[in-house]
């Protein structure tokens, strides 16, 4: 099984950077690589177990589901349903934690997931130097840090 | 049961902080308020269950006994037996995360414990602010951050 980890400070009290990424319909919103989403079904997006559509600047698509999400612990684990990206299994988690010394926000992203051997490497890459990766920037470059 | 958190980053991966970490008899070297540790019956420092004494710069003493320590996880916990403040139960654990954007350490040194409730606020203050901050701010100066 593949694993991503991949991690970066935030220079913003992580209440305020939850309120940004707690939303899973709002990725739109501050992740630059996608361009619409809806939840099916019109389910509100805190419902555990409704489904985002996605689509990527890219024209790819992509379904979601939100397996967990809490205010408490500040973390939203997701999987895929639907993807062209040939991986299984995905889960993915999103976490916030606080920096006490100074106000800033730790954020971790984790992924696992099964996909042909020959391929890992890459998709390794692409989920976590280019998706998760790319998310943090842009967070970083919405709150300082 | 008081509960403390506290965490800070530090300018070195977390490889290089860990190697000074880890050592159970080894925090009169970079925690300021530590003045002599000694583990007791000649043990080795990292087998679980061994025990540490200190002197504190104040002059008190306290004895801290090894829980659990992993360098897969770059964790270590250790509960008091004896210190000159009434303070029952107390369980603490000191973690390192990486911050994979920066080669940065996420650092967090949590604590519970049982106290008479009249002292409760001090004593949160004193170690959170005092030992655990403390401690922090010396990793910061030997390691930047």
């Amino acid at each position: 099984m593949a694993r991503v980890y991949v991690s970066t400070v935030v220079n913003a009290r992580n209440d305020r950077v939850w309120a940004r990424v707690r939303d899973f319909n709002g990725m739109p919103n501050w992740h630059p690589a996608i361009a619409e989403s809806r939840i099916e079904g019109g389910e509100p997006a805190d419902k555990i177990g409704c489904v985002r559509d996605f689509r990527l600047r890219n024209g790819d698509r992509i379904r979601e589901k939100l397996l967990g999400l809490s205010d408490y612990d500040m973390f939203c684990t997701y999987s895929i349903l639907e993807s062209p990206m040939g991986v299984e299994n995905y889960v993915a988690t999103l976490r916030l934690t606080p920096v006490t010394d100074g106000d800033q926000t730790f954020l971790e992203w984790t992924a696992e997931f099964d996909c042909a051997p020959e391929r890992e490497n890459e998709l390794v890459n692409n989920i976590g130097a280019g998706v998760f990766q790319g998310g943090f920037d842009a967070l970083k470059r919405a709150f300082g840090g | 049961m008081p509960h403390i958190v506290k965490s800070t980053i530090l300018d070195a991966p977390t490889g290089a902080v860990w190697n000074v970490l880890r050592d159970f008899n080894g925090h009169d070297r970079w925690h300021p308020a530590v003045a002599t540790s000694t583990v007791e019956r000649a043990q080795a420092s990292d087998k679980i269950g061994c025990v540490r004494r200190f002197k504190l710069q104040d002059g008190s003493e306290l004895r801290e006994q090894l829980l659990a320590l992993s360098d897969l996880e770059q964790t270590f916990s250790y509960c008091l037996l004896d210190t000159p403040i009434p303070m029952f139960n107390y369980v603490a654990t000191l973690r390192l995360t990486p911050v994979t954007d920066g080669d940065h350490t996420f650092l967090e040194w949590t604590a519970e414990f049982d106290c008479p409730p009249e002292r409760e606020t001090e004593l949160v203050n004193n170690i959170g602010g005092g030992v655990f901050q403390g401690g922090f701010d010396a990793l910061k100066r030997a390691f930047g951050g």
